[in-house]
């Protein structure tokens, strides 16, 4: 007798299962016809033209081959501006660094003073993301002048952003019994966040804040295109006067200086995390 | 032979506390009870009694809706600015032990120490020579100073919980609140912690609240049971009144219904 209700309840569950199924299927390809019918309509927008990119071969191999062979004479010129490149990224993170410690901790939801706070800090670290190191650059440009300097402001500030969310995030995600059993102590609200939550986010943080100064080494590389300073100014000033061999010499270094930046901060956070 | 519990100061006495989270879930439903200095009481029931959150009222980690609570004689419900003080009479252990992971088995049970030191002398993790004498007492009391400089994620569960005692005996308190101390160590392991707890608090007069789940190790180490089921108290006594019928109406009645749902 129970096996007999027991076969309906499963011809009942394949039967549900197949419904479920179906309409999982459907709702997937009317989603799908959606999103290409949206991609459709932006590409003939920004005027997406695979013929115009074939007519402009010749021209870009025109551009490539006058590029060859880069400058190696060059290289040696380029020196000062490759140790200011790593220096405007390396000054920029520390700042940004220290400037993301107490915003993270203000930006996140366990730790903030007050609710207002919170939204405030995390309203201004999206602002601080939202808006490219270029365009902080054009501004730093015109406040301290052209230079390094102005450079280690726009990586710093954008740099800012992202690591005090990334770091706030950490907060949220801490492992509440910690924090609990210091709150049980009797330990005022400071003595809670270095003792319970801070042991517990140091790790996460340096690994970010390593990774951070990989991007920001990368940013520093273009930001003299708009006269703050290091290797880009080199490339924009090159491209201007259509030195082309020497142009080829700042791209071979970016690439190298991106490269070796990459291979050591990859080994830092290994051994980090 | 048990002193009798009447000649016994009371140490802590709960008044009608009730704790509800909104309309509809009823945690706490109007507690009474009295603790004596010095004994072993082991809070006894069902996951969802309100045994957790009957605790951390008592220490103000949740604020009761109603009710009072008096601990030496002195009112602590309501008041806000003594909370550092209060807390630090209550020694705290947890079901997770909810030691810090990275940081070392010294400086866990220092921690204890806290609230025994202003905010700005603690900024650069340092402690006095007082404290670390005493975190390194309380480690000898159960055994684990021959891993004081260990990290403390790298203890077995049983050493953690050890730990976890010696950072509640840090804060030197009255009481200590064990929250289903061994509810995550196997059998051998827990009768080895609740030893320790029991041993220990009675050589330093601490008053201990042990919750439990598990009847027989209320039957081995309580001094006195306090039977609870959906927010309310149905059982006081000992180890020997406690019958089939008592354990029956701890675990699986409901105290509201009129008659026994059988």
């Amino acid at each position: 007798m129970s096996s007999v209700t027991f076969d309906g309840a499963v011809a009942r569950a394949l039967q549900l299962e197949t419904q479920v199924r179906r309409r999982r299927t459907l709702k997937l390809a009317a989603w799908g016809v959606l999103a290409l019918a949206a991609l459709w309509y932006s590409a003939v927008q920004i005027k997406l033209s695979p013929l115009a990119l074939a007519s402009g071969v010749p021209y870009m191999w025109n551009f490539i081959t006058r590029l060859f062979p880069p400058d190696l004479s060059y290289l040696a010129l380029l020196g000062g501006a490759t140790i200011e490149t790593v220096q405007i990224a390396i000054w920029g993170t520390l700042l940004a660094v220290i400037f993301s410690i107490p915003l993270a901790f203000l930006g996140a939801r366990n730790t903030t003073p007050h609710i207002v706070v919170f939204h405030l800090t995390r309203l201004l670290l999206n602002a601080l993301r939202a808006i490219n190191e270029l365009v902080f650059a054009l501004i730093f440009v015109s406040a301290v002048g052209l230079g390094p300097f102005a450079g280690v402001l726009a990586v710093a500030l954008h740099a800012t952003g992202m690591l005090a969310k990334f770091c706030a995030e950490e907060i949220e995600g801490v492992d509440k019994g910690q924090v609990e059993a210091q709150m049980a102590t009797g330990a005022s609200r400071m003595q809670v966040i270095l003792f319970g939550v801070t042991p517990q986010i140091v790790p996460q943080f340096i690994g970010y804040a390593i990774y951070r100064l990989d991007v920001s080494i990368r940013s520093a590389t273009v930001l003299g295109l708009v006269g703050a300073g290091g290797l880009g100014f080199s490339l924009i000033q090159n491209m201007k006067l259509f030195k082309y061999h020497q142009t080829a010499t700042c791209i071979l270094v970016i690439f190298l200086l991106v490269l070796i930046s990459d291979w050591i901060c990859g080994r830092l956070r290994r051994k980090v995390i | 032979m048990l002193m009798p519990n009447a000649t016994k100061p009371t140490v802590l006495s709960v008044q009608g506390l009730t704790k509800s989270y909104g309309n509809a879930v009823h945690a706490l439903r109007g507690i009474d009870i009295e603790v004596k200095e010095g004994e072993f009481l082991v809070i006894l029931g069902p996951s969802g009694a309100g045994k957790s959150t009957l605790m951390r009222c008592l220490n103000r980690l949740v604020e009761p809706t109603a009710g009072k609570i008096f601990h030496e004689g002195e009112e602590i419900t309501g008041k806000r600015r003594s909370l550092r003080l209060l807390r630090r009479q209550f020694g705290m252990v947890f079901q997770q032990f909810n030691l810090v992971k990275r940081l070392s088995v010294l400086t866990n049970v220092l921690t204890g120490r806290l609230a025994y030191r202003s905010t700005w002398r603690s900024l650069f993790y340092n402690f006095s020579k007082d404290d670390k004498r005493i975190a390194i007492e309380c480690l000898t009391r159960v055994n684990m100073d021959h891993k004081t400089f260990q990290r403390a994620d790298t203890l077995s569960g049983g050493e953690q919980q050890r730990v976890a005692i010696a950072r509640a005996l840090a804060q030197q308190p009255t009481i200590i609140l064990a929250d289903e101390p061994v509810a995550s160590l196997d059998p051998k392991i827990a009768r080895q912690v609740l030893t320790y707890l029991k041993q220990v608090s009675h050589e330093l007069g601490i008053t201990v609240l042990c919750n439990l789940h598990q009847v027989e190790y209320t039957r081995e180490f309580a001094e006195r049971i306090i039977g609870m089921s959906r927010g309310k108290v149905v059982f006081e006594g000992t180890a020997a009144d406690l019958s089939e019928e008592i354990l029956h109406r701890i675990y699986y009645k409901d105290p509201d219904a009129k008659d026994d749902d059988q």
